[in-house]
């Protein structure tokens, strides 16, 4: 089902239509099993746990990137991927931080093997991290406050644009959607759980 | 970020796209400097520069996400047939094959922009504007050039709206359009042997600063009168 | 052995600290959790919200072949060959009819002395003339799929959309002593709204012209249009105009822009 915009809309008709037809298709769609609705409704508190949960994934690039670049075993443009995007998803760290505040989670350790040190591992790495935060963020954006999507707006396009770019040295195609698709929490946890690159306690 | 302009002008820096490449190409196209591009110089008339119209609600309502989804359609009208003509003009044909394999994609994304957007907004859908390239589409270099400027004032514009939206599926759909727009804007700088991404963040991009910049090209033409009413004087 | 301790001393802080946020975060949720390094998530957030449209990717109708024409936006001379001093014609904004003038573009980009020139099907005499101008003293492109195919030897005219036919009719053409002209040509005006039934209720303007009747008003353009005489249609009949009946020409002005190419055999 599909939103239509093209009747005469008064506010209540419009927003009686519109509220059916993404209930409807979000019942249908995504969370299938998880039984939980997307009506909880946005909240300072929801925006807290929704930035830690994608600050996980920014730790994560950072510290693949790091690890790649510390490692020596990058080239050419690969090595430059490593260092432009390692600054740049760090001030992304720092800035989900300073919005989050004292509830920041902390960086988890991670060991990410011979994927920093073999460049062919290492780019499979980065397009794995890189496309799984880019679904991860458009899977929450609909579910931060206005204030906080639009602190995140331009950490997001960063991220896609990373994303593209390492597709591209990887001789992809780097823009493989008309449109992005979502993912859920839980398919993003479990892309992370079968990387093992994050370390259990 | 962008040079300063050397002219007194209404367009202030922020309004003028990040590195001033879309002005940039169209002015030398007509053997002119910016300065004397923006001033109108350029144009035999004093027609007026075209912009995209602004939607009239002011705060966040199912009436504003709609005129936001309308600038949006004309945006994405720009977008596409700016590939389409770069398309009919063979520039396309004689790039190298990984370059006119961009130009196809992201042609093919943008006419889908189009296409959903028309689709969603019915009876409300924008008019698709006349379009004057005034050449940029028939030069490799200038195409080039202003589609990377280009890409990067839509993730601007997308960066912007995505979250004003009242309606969250809407923000759902338009945070989708913003990351493949940022894809295509990394794709079209690295083909263009710039950095993928210039900067950490991408900075916003109001409507208001969008139809500044979209008016400085004068890509938007009046559509020209090939119709009237009169008597005929052909032979018959 | 030192380091050993440190690094416990370190794992004791650090799942303190998680502790800590567990009991922080998962306030409502009662009993504070048992920490792990990373926490499920997926127990405390939301779904996606689903998107309210999802466009979906056609094959690209852009690479099928288009006709495109250009208003002349400033007075202008047509050049031979790009960048030429000698004109082989005068380009005015306006038609005779006051309507926008146009020309057809041919494939052919060039730039001289940094100038970008064009190559375009000129409205003029000898008919077929093309020549080159200068990309600034056009507007911007329009774009047609269609394109009419007249017969003036079987006395039909045939209108095509994307190379498929989309209307067929039986038409007048010029009697021997005006011919109408042969070669391609383009629809250049569209006229509506006259009171003159010797034109019928709509009358095309082509860029071609007669090359007899060159002292007729207004250049002597071949039209398209409806008739007053449709008793004589088939037939090679008027004074170089193509005719058809007017059911016909009403037909054909839904479905054919103007800028339509016109091939004449």
């Amino acid at each position: 089902m599909r939103l239509r915009l093209d009747g005469q809309f008064d506010r209540s008709s419009f927003l009686g239509r519109t509220l059916a037809a993404s209930g409807a298709v979000a019942l249908a769609g995504f969370a299938a099993g998880s039984g939980r609705s997307a009506a909880a409704g946005p909240s300072e508190e929801q925006n807290i746990r929704i930035l830690n949960f994608l600050l996980r994934l920014e730790y994560a690039q950072v510290a693949l990137y790091d690890g790649g670049v510390s490692a020596g075993a990058l080239r050419g443009e690969l090595r430059e991927f490593a260092e432009v995007c390692g600054d740049q998803d760090r001030k992304h760290v720092d800035s989900l931080r300073a919005i989050v505040g004292d509830k920041a989670q902390a960086q988890p350790s991670f060991r990410f093997g011979d994927a920093v040190r073999n460049p062919a591992r290492f780019t499979a790495a980065a397009l794995t991290l890189e496309e799984t935060a880019s679904a991860a963020y458009i899977g929450q954006a609909a579910n931060l406050t206005k204030d906080r999507l639009s602190d995140i707006a331009g950490i997001v396009a960063v991220d896609a644009r990373h994303a593209a770019w390492i597709r591209a040295i990887a001789g992809r195609n780097p823009a493989p959607h008309a449109a992005d698709p979502a993912k859920t929490v839980r398919q993003v946890m479990r892309t992370l759980a079968r990387t093992k690159f994050v370390e259990q306690a | 970020m962008s040079s300063k302009p050397e002219i007194a002008d209404a367009l202030t820096i922020a309004e003028i796209d990040r590195d001033g490449a879309l002005l940039e190409a169209v002015a030398n196209l007509y053997g002119s400097s910016r300065a004397d591009f923006l001033r109108g110089a350029a144009f035999a008339s004093a027609a007026v520069a075209l912009g995209l119209a602004l939607p009239s609600e002011a705060s966040a309502s199912p009436k504003q996400d709609v005129g936001i989804l309308q600038f949006d359609l004309a945006f994405e009208y720009l977008q596409s047939t700016f590939y389409t003509q770069a398309v009919r003009d063979r520039t396309v044909a004689r790039m190298k094959p990984e370059k006119q394999r961009w130009a196809h994609v992201l042609g093919t994304h943008e006419l889908a922009h189009v296409a959903i957007l028309k689709d969603v907004l019915g009876k409300n859908a924008t008019k698709k504007p006349f379009f004057n390239f005034h050449g940029v589409t028939e030069s490799e270099e200038a195409f080039t050039k202003t589609a990377v400027a280009m890409e990067d004032l839509t993730v601007a514009l997308l960066a912007g709206q995505a979250p004003r939206f009242s309606n969250p599926a809407l923000t759902s759909a338009v945070f989708s359009l913003l990351t493949t727009e940022a894809r295509h804007a990394a794709w079209a700088r690295r083909l263009s042997g710039a950095r993928p991404v210039a900067a950490a963040f991408d900075e916003p991009k109001t409507l208001k600063q969008v139809s500044r910049v979209v008016q400085s090209t004068r890509f938007i033409a009046a559509r020209p009168q090939t119709g009237r009413r009169g008597k005929p004087r052909y032979t018959g | 052995m030192l380091r050993r301790r440190r690094r416990l001393a370190a794992a004791v802080v650090g799942i303190t600290a998680l502790i800590v946020a567990a009991l922080v975060l998962g306030g409502s949720h009662g009993t504070p959790r048992a920490p792990a390094a990373d926490q499920d998530p997926a127990a405390l957030l939301p779904d996606p919200v689903a998107p309210a449209f999802k466009p979906t990717l056609r094959p690209a109708d852009f690479t099928t072949p288009a006709s495109r024409w250009a208003p002349v936006v400033r007075p202008a001379e047509a050049t031979r060959v790009p960048g030429g001093r000698a004109p082989i014609a005068r380009l005015a904004t306006s038609t005779p009819e006051g309507t926008a003038n146009m020309v057809l573009l041919q494939p052919g980009v060039r730039v001289v002395h940094g100038r970008m020139w064009v190559r375009v099907r000129l409205p003029v005499l000898p008919n077929n003339t093309t020549g080159w101008v200068r990309r600034d003293v056009l507007g911007g492109y329009g774009e047609v799929r269609t394109r009419l195919v007249v017969d003036r030897r079987l006395l039909t005219a045939r209108l095509l959309r994307d190379g498929r036919e989309i209307f067929r009719a039986r038409v007048g053409v010029g009697a021997p002593r005006w011919p109408t002209p042969s070669g391609d040509f383009y629809i250049r005006n569209k006229l509506t709204t006259f009171d003159d039934a010797f034109y019928g209720p709509v009358a095309f303007g082509t860029s071609a012209r007669s090359a007899v009747l060159t002292d007729w008003p207004a250049g002597g353009f071949i039209g398209i249009h409806g008739t007053n005489r449709p008793d004589l249609l088939p037939g090679r009949v008027s004074h170089g105009c193509i005719r058809m009946a007017n059911d016909d020409i009403l037909r054909l002005a839904r479905l054919m822009p103007v800028g339509t190419p016109v091939t004449i055999h």
